[in-house]
């Protein structure tokens, strides 16, 4: 018979990184500018992809850097800058050439119509935005929203990894591995999901009017987190 | 690991992820997957029944992760279990893989004009006999290049996940850049080039698709042409990039020598973050300088 408090009560640091983990993953796909289907005919501003699509493509490439680091130091911090690292050269890379089809291949300036003037650069967006549509392109203030997005959620990615790793357990290191990386991965997803749901289709990133919801998300996050958390420390501590 | 075979490895890594974006768009333009989508599935609904192949399985990161999922299961079992050699697995995991995302397309294809019956929408069985060929062949070529990558972070540079997550991860990956980057030169100037270059999509113009041709009635095999100039080759840089990067800065600031080469790593990467972050301004700062404004200024005006 497993013992579920007992596994539990051996691993609770590794359950509190797991939920800050998870956090970091919704409040980092807050910041990803996504305009959804509109913006993939350039109506709209932001990447024109689903929240969840681009959040997760950054966030796993960050957790594919961070097991390869994981394979060779135990430090946490080094582990989890490097999942964030790999997410923000992956979401980065995408708004580049994103940014590069809006202005070659579409003809259009990036532009938010949400914000008048940019909040980094300061410069005028309104009247750079065509005739019938909601913004187009990845202006520099998004673009720099998309990236720490893209880090957060990095971090996070990772941080579950890492705590999912270190649990302890009687099986061989590559079923670990392998159920820590799953694990790390249905976790992410339900994340994203949530903050996907909270911003409810496209943004614009921190200055959009829907980053406020972020303290609901937070509290669900917390609480699907702790859930999964629970589960995945019982499947890999109990093996 | 020698450190010029791992640049030499991480090369053919970044040329394998190349050709994977490049088919992964091209086969979301040919087959029409995505958000683009929308457009071919709302144009006979304004009675502007069409000829291109409309499919939408469902987003492409999920799409293209089961693909190279199936391709990488495939793969790793024809390997492990029956000792198969590596290209012969992974090209028949790509098989497998393509095969099955035939089905889906042929499902989908078949499934969705037919809902559109009452706007007179027909199915063209001929449309079906020629994109369905192109739209497995760069299915094949996606897992393929999906499960080398995979295959060669694990054999050479020592990955600790197994082929058939990593292969889902990277699906996952290149399928999010296609969908964000090659999909764009698709659905806002392929599907509508019936309206000014440059001039934006008004919102009005949804589902007044280009219908007719360089020659006859446009199909997917059209819009394949057109995008595999522009669309395509962004979206194999953007996810090379991706690859080649990230696999970059831990290579050549190893974390397995020291921990200050890792957190080198770490700074190399926020660099190469930052350098783009530049690229992106300087990009955004001439386009508003050559293409101006769409209205004037009217509070200046009124001063």
């Amino acid at each position: 018979m497993i013992d579920f408090a007992a596994i539990i009560a051996e691993n609770i640091l590794y359950l509190l990184l797991i939920i800050v983990g998870g956090l970091l993953v919704a409040i980092g796909v807050h910041f990803v500018p996504v305009g959804g289907a509109p913006a993939a005919m350039a109506q709209s501003t932001g990447v024109g992809t689903g929240t969840v699509q681009l959040a997760a493509g950054a966030g796993l490439t960050g957790l594919v850097a961070a097991g390869a680091v994981m394979q060779v130091t135990d430090n946490l911090l080094l582990v989890i800058a490097s999942g964030m690292v790999g997410a923000m050269i992956m979401i980065s890379s995408t708004m580049l050439l994103g940014n590069m089809i809006y202005i070659y291949g579409v003809g259009v300036p990036p532009a938010s119509a949400k914000i008048k003037y940019d909040p980094i650069t300061r410069d005028r967006q309104d009247l750079y935005i065509s005739q019938g549509t909601e913004g187009h392109g990845v202006p520099t203030s998004c673009f720099i929203s998309g990236v720490i997005g893209g880090g957060l959620g990095g971090l996070g990615g990772a941080m579950v990894y890492f705590a999912l790793l270190s649990v302890t357990n009687g099986t061989s290191a590559l079923n670990v591995i392998g159920l820590a990386s799953i694990f790390s991965v249905a976790i992410f997803f339900i994340n994203a999901v949530i903050a996907s749901y909270n911003i409810g289709g496209t943004t614009e990133g921190f200055h959009d009017p829907k980053f406020k919801r972020l303290p609901k998300a937070v509290v669900s996050s917390i609480i699907v987190t702790f859930i999964s958390g629970i589960l995945s420390l019982i499947t890999i501590g109990g093996l | 690991m020698e450190p010029l075979i791992g640049m030499g490895v991480l090369a053919l890594m970044g040329a394998a992820a190349a050709i994977a974006g490049m088919s992964e768009d091209l086969e979301s333009d040919v087959g029409s997957q995505s958000n683009p989508n929308s457009q071919v599935q709302l144009a006979p609904q304004m009675m502007y029944p069409h000829r291109i192949f409309n499919k939408a399985i469902s987003g492409e990161p999920p799409s293209n992760a089961l693909m190279c999922a199936i391709g990488g299961t495939t793969a790793a079992i024809l390997m492990d279990s029956m000792g198969m050699s590596v290209l012969f697995s992974v090209a028949i995991g790509a098989l497998v893989a393509a095969l099955a995302h035939g089905s889906y397309s042929t499902m989908s294809f078949f499934g969705r004009p037919a809902s559109q019956k009452r706007f007179k929408q027909p199915i063209y069985l001929d449309v079906l006999r020629s994109h369905i060929v192109a739209i497995m062949a760069f299915a094949f070529v996606t897992t393929f290049s999906i499960v080398i990558i995979s295959y060669l972070m694990i054999t050479a540079l020592g990955h600790p996940f197994p082929l058939a997550l990593l292969a889902f991860i990277w699906g996952i990956a290149v399928g999010a850049i296609g969908s964000s980057t090659g999909d764009v030169h698709y659905g806002a100037e392929r599907q509508f080039q019936n309206t000014e270059f440059g001039a934006g999509l008004n919102a009005a113009q949804s589902g007044n698709i280009v219908r007719k041709g360089e020659a006859g009635l446009r199909n997917g095999i059209d819009n394949l042409w057109f995008c595999s100039r522009f669309g395509g080759p962004a979206t194999g840089i953007a996810f090379a990039m991706t690859v080649f990067l990230s696999g970059w800065i831990t290579l050549v600031f190893d974390p397995s020598i020291s921990l200050t080469i890792g957190w080198l790593s770490v700074i190399a990467g926020l660099i190469i973050v930052l350098i783009l972050i530049i690229f992106n301004r300087k990009l955004e700062v001439s386009a508003r300088n050559t293409y101006g404004p769409y209205k004037s200024d009217k509070e200046e005006v009124a001063a």
